[in-house]
């Protein structure tokens, strides 16, 4: 391969001779040079195609999500030497951003070019199962003598009907990430209510104009949920196996104009926020520029980390109910999951097995911040009195929810509804009539015609 | 008149400005090393390579780089090969079906090629040519082919019939006129068609994001996304990774401008 | 692009008759190597051609006439139904309020803008000192020579909410506010910004060739008319122009074609992948419906729309250049 590269390193140089060669015998040269490269050129790119797509019996192709674990590399650099000992075969690790995530698998499982391994976001995992693209871990996981040992809410996630597509590795929930330098400056302490969080909010744009209070992202779902599920409203309802949209009941309108309203009537938030992603948020508050965000129990750290001087300058707390108690936070997290298009789905499952369960497992859950997939470490991890973890804890064991169990679910979400839903409420379109759209699109989305 | 050489001084000036600033601001912003911090400035006060370092060590850039070149490497010269054959076909020989061939070949120039997608990105997975170079120099070869003809045949009708029968007067066989006398004479064409086809192929995106799953397949338009990265915009690394990417086709552009205008205006002006 | 000058620069240039001069045997007719040799040589490439330009043109019509989804692509299996999906799309209150529009309108904006650029461009420089000239070409061959993957973000760089450059000379100037103005959140700023890229790409193309042109405009014609009294604004409209006709026509449909199914600009910027529909155009829209939805059938059919809308256009090229050119 690296012959190859030279070859054609130097070809395309002498290609590019050609341009300041004058005369007919120089051209000459050069395009006889041309049409006996040309062959080779195709050669070398047909060989290295073909490499990658058959793929080593000894080599098992990983997609992991970018992001989850700032020390991602290393602990897949000792991951892969792990797994070399253990099976001889190595590893190819590739990390794939979020945001572009669900539409990449689709492609990849409508193109047969999926990985070996891969995690899986929960609410996907049903959609791929069901597409057939995964691999039923249920047998496997019943002979390992697993099954009683792992988080039910990520179990209910990962199964259609009796399969299990995807083995639980880690989870985590949303509560709000401060600023308790901004919050002593301003007099507040974190809210326990809807109206004290506006008060919070008014408090700190007053103390410190330079800030935004609490942006709201327009694209970013799991922002909208705690408030819909807050407000006592749901996403969608099953009756008799159907699910129908409840973005549309009075409840969840509710909630979604309280949150909207944030943005809209309070000015809490920034018009720029209309189009920021999750990540949008966190970079905002890296910056400085934002005194509370909505954020997974995963960022403190590496906030802290990209941010060295906000350190003892940040806080969490659950979201709060409207009049008390918490609102619901979407229980989120990864599967692993083996592909069907794998030609090494046992080797592919010792690798599940190694970083699922012990120390590998503890080791992710430790570096990212997660918790643990299986309910060993995760009670390990609920006891916690670190203030950076047990509000999220809190959160996640009381008030931890999941969206719609079914394959359906990655659909709407692949299609972006609530998110569209968000921006557009956010750019001006009244929430009764925003809300409506996004409930015929996820209904047709449930009506299986899509 | 002073006032018409101030009015050209004004527009020379407001047009390098238009067409240069946002390269400007590309590059300044690669060497800006607080580009990530937020710093939108026109001079950096931070002079760095680091963001070049990281693009092509960590960020994984240098791999895209060499499947970019092998890419357009491969359009080019198998597309330079297959479209002279073709122009001399259609320019120097009358055969039956010769004028549907060249409608043709107009018509489907126009093709919008975004709206082929979906069936090319079906038929590469039947051949199992997806996540594959070899996939994307095929595709990228269709696309320009019927451009570099319909270029390419101008070039060839544009040679003097008299000198071909000059050739075989001599006793040359058609092969042999072919490579000592058209196609010298038809190289300004060839570059023109190539760097047309390398540029269709290094810039290409629609296809390299859908074919492309493994990202040691990536070429660099595709590439250039995994900027977008989970902690917000990395614009210093982007703009680094842009620089890179938009270097080679400039050079391409400038290397060739002399032929490419003498081509496009030498007749108007000499002829 | 350089070949549409080719063609142009044959056939106004006088007298010579390259262009015009027809294929001619060159010597007599032998044998049927002779008739097969112009075959062989074009095998190659209309093989390559209708492998992978027509045949998916076909397809694409066929598959549009079927529910294509995930389960049909994995089993091979068809299930045709009819005109379902052109029904589902025509009967979409978005393709009429959102995405056809979108297309149209910035299609129009950004060809009209291109190709006034392009010209006021080709007409400077057509009167500037070689030297300048070349200057001026060469920077304007850089901004052609950006690649639309790396020109859009540079422009979304520009424009990023907040502490974007352009946003804060914009502020500077109190025609907005950067605390809060986010130009790629509404319709008209998001294509505003759209046009502004796709522009800068595509109108060196236009001067380039409308100045290519203008070099063919013979000394004399030019100075009769300064004689005759007539001020720049009228040489450029009574002489000039009548005289190019053919070369603005092909700019203005190429142009045409391409901003009509631009996708990498649009897709790219903030929102355009799917999650702001009020900019999705047909491009954007089809690419969404199929690769993120899974829903082939009905991104073939707006794929479909988009390629009639194209032919359309495209017959009007085809007159063009049919009147003028005997091929």
């Amino acid at each position: 391969m690296v012959s190859m590269t030279g070859l054609l390193w130097r070809s395309c140089r002498k290609g590019n001779h050609m341009w300041s060669t004058s005369g007919p015998r120089g051209v000459r040269r050069t395009a006889a040079a041309l049409l006996a490269i040309s062959a080779l050129a195709l050669a070398g790119c047909a060989g290295q195609g073909g490499t990658n797509a058959g793929g080593s019996d000894r080599k098992l192709t990983v997609w992991i999500m970018e992001g989850t674990n700032p020390d991602a590399r290393p602990f897949f650099d000792e991951l892969s030497t792990a797994f070399r000992t253990q099976t001889g075969a190595t590893l190819d690790v590739q990390f794939v951003p979020w945001a572009s995530a669900h539409d990449k698998f689709v492609t990849s499982i409508a193109g047969g070019t999926t990985p070996d391994v891969a995690e899986v976001g929960t609410t996907w995992t049903g959609e791929f199962g069901a597409a057939g693209a995964l691999v039923d871990l249920a047998p496997r996981v019943q002979q390992a003598g697993l099954s009683d040992g792992l988080v039910k809410g990520l179990t209910e996630a990962g199964t259609v009907g009796t399969a299990l597509y995807g083995m639980p590795w880690y989870a985590g929930v949303r509560s709000i990430v401060y600023r308790t330098d901004v919050f002593t400056e301003a007099g507040v302490t974190p809210p326990t209510t809807w109206d004290e969080l506006v008060t919070a909010g008014q408090k700190i744009k007053a103390a410190r104009p330079d800030l935004i209070p609490f942006p709201i992202a327009g694209d970013n779902e799991y922002g909208v949920y705690p408030f819909v599920w807050g407000a006592g409203g749901q996403i969608a309802t099953q009756n008799g196996g159907a699910w129908t949209s409840a973005l549309d009941s009075p409840q969840a309108r509710q909630g979604i104009e309280f949150y909207a309203d944030l943005a809209l009537k309070h000015g809490l938030s920034t018009p720029a926020a209309a189009t920021w992603k999750e990540t949008d948020l966190r970079d905002a508050f890296t910056k400085g520029q934002a005194a509370m965000i909505i954020s997974g129990s995963w960022t403190p750290k590496s906030i802290l980390e990209s941010a060295p001087e906000l350190q003892g300058k940040v806080g969490a707390f659950p979201i709060p109910g409207p009049s008390g108690g918490l609102a619901g936070s979407f229980l989120g997290g990864s599967h692993l999951s083996i592909f069907e298009g794998s030609k090494n789905q046992d080797l592919a499952w010792q690798l599940v097995q190694l970083m699922s369960t012990g120390d590998f497992a503890a080791k992710w859950g430790a570096e990212s911040s997660f918790f643990p997939g299986t309910t060993a470490l995760l009670q390990q991890a609920a006891q916690s009195s670190d203030p950076l973890v047990a509000p999220f804890a809190k959160q996640m064991v009381e008030a931890g929810r999941s969206v719609p169990v079914t394959p359906l679910y990655g659909q709407v979400q692949g299609k972006k509804t609530i998110p569209a839903m968000m921006s557009a409420i956010l750019n001006g379109t009244p929430v009764d009539q925003a809300t409506s759209t996004a409930a015929t699109e996820m209904n047709k989305i449930f009506a299986g015609g899509a | 008149m002073r006032a018409s050489s101030l009015g050209k001084g004004l527009g020379v000036a407001g047009l390098l400005l238009f067409t240069l600033f946002p390269v400007y601001l590309m590059v300044v912003t690669a060497f800006n090393g607080r580009a990530n911090a937020g710093s939108r400035s026109l001079w950096p006060e931070d002079w760095t390579f680091r963001n070049f370092t990281f693009v092509v060590g960590e960020g994984g850039f240098g791999r895209y780089l060499t499947n970019s070149l092998l890419v357009a490497l491969g359009t080019v010269l198998a597309g330079a090969l297959l479209a002279l054959l073709a122009a001399v076909a259609v320019a120097r020989f009358r055969f039956r079906f010769r004028t549907s061939v060249l409608v043709m070949i107009l018509i489907i120039q126009m093709v919008p090629v975004e709206a082929l997608v979906i069936p090319l990105f079906i038929q590469a997975r039947s051949l199992g040519v997806l996540d594959s170079l070899l996939g994307l120099v095929v595709v990228y070869l269709a696309f320009s082919l019927p451009f570099a003809i319909w270029t390419l045949r101008g070039f060839v009708a544009a040679v003097p019939v008299e000198l071909e029968e000059a050739a075989y007067l001599d006793g040359a066989s058609w092969g042999r006129m072919f490579w000592s006398v058209l196609l010298p004479l038809v190289a300004p064409g060839l570059v023109a068609t190539s760097v047309f086809s390398f540029i269709t192929a290094w810039n290409e995106f629609v296809f390299a994001l859908t074919f492309m799953a493994d990202q040691d397949n990536y070429t660099v338009a595709v590439g250039l996304r995994r900027f977008f990265g989970q902690y917000g915009t990395d614009w210093g690394a982007l703009m680094a990774a842009s620089t890179l990417i938009t270097i080679p086709v400039m050079v391409f552009f400038v290397i060739a401008q002399k032929r490419l205008t003498d081509g496009l205006v030498a007749g108007a002006v000499k002829g | 692009m350089t070949g549409v000058v080719t063609t142009l620069r044959e056939r106004t240039r006088p007298g010579r008759g390259a262009a015009t001069a027809g294929p001619r045997p060159g010597r007599p007719r032998r044998s049927a190597s002779r008739t097969a040799r112009p075959w062989l040589l074009l095998a190659p490439a209309l093989i390559v051609m209708g492998g992978l330009l027509l045949y998916p043109l076909l397809r694409v019509v066929l598959i549009s006439l079927q529910d294509f989804g995930l389960r049909q692509l994995v089993s091979g299996r068809t299930s045709w139904v009819g005109f379902d999906n052109y029904a589902e799309l025509l009967g979409d209150a978005d393709l009429w309020r959102t995405v056809l529009p979108n297309t149209v309108v910035f299609a129009v904006v950004a060809v009209a803008l291109t190709v006034v650029v392009g010209t006021l461009v080709a007409l400077l420089l057509a009167r500037l000192r070689p030297l300048t000239r070349g200057i001026v070409t060469t920077a304007i061959m850089v901004a052609w020579a950006v690649p639309a993957v790396t020109g859009t973000y540079v422009w979304i760089f520009l424009f990023t909410p907040g502490d974007g450059l352009a946003v804060q000379a914009l502020d500077a100037l109190g025609l907005t506010d950067a605390a809060t103005a986010n130009p790629f959140a509404s319709r008209i700023s998001f294509y505003g910004v759209a046009t502004l890229n796709v522009v800068h790409h595509g109108f060196p193309f236009v001067a380039l060739t409308v100045l290519a042109g203008l070099l063919t405009v013979p000394q004399e014609v030019t100075e009769a008319a300064i004689v005759d009294g007539a001020g720049a604004w009228r040489r450029f409209w009574s002489v000039t122009f009548p005289m190019l006709r053919p070369v603005f026509a092909v700019v203005t449909v190429l142009s045409t074609i391409w901003d009509f199914k631009v996708f990498t600009q649009i897709y790219l910027m903030p929102g355009g992948d799917g999650v702001n529909r009020g900019v999705l155009n047909l491009g954007t829209w089809s690419y969404v419906e199929s690769f993120a939805q899974n829903r082939y059938g009905l991104g073939a059919a707006i794929a479909v729309l988009l390629t009639v809308l194209l032919l359309i256009i495209t017959v009007g090229y085809l007159r063009l250049l049919f009147k003028e050119d005997e091929l």
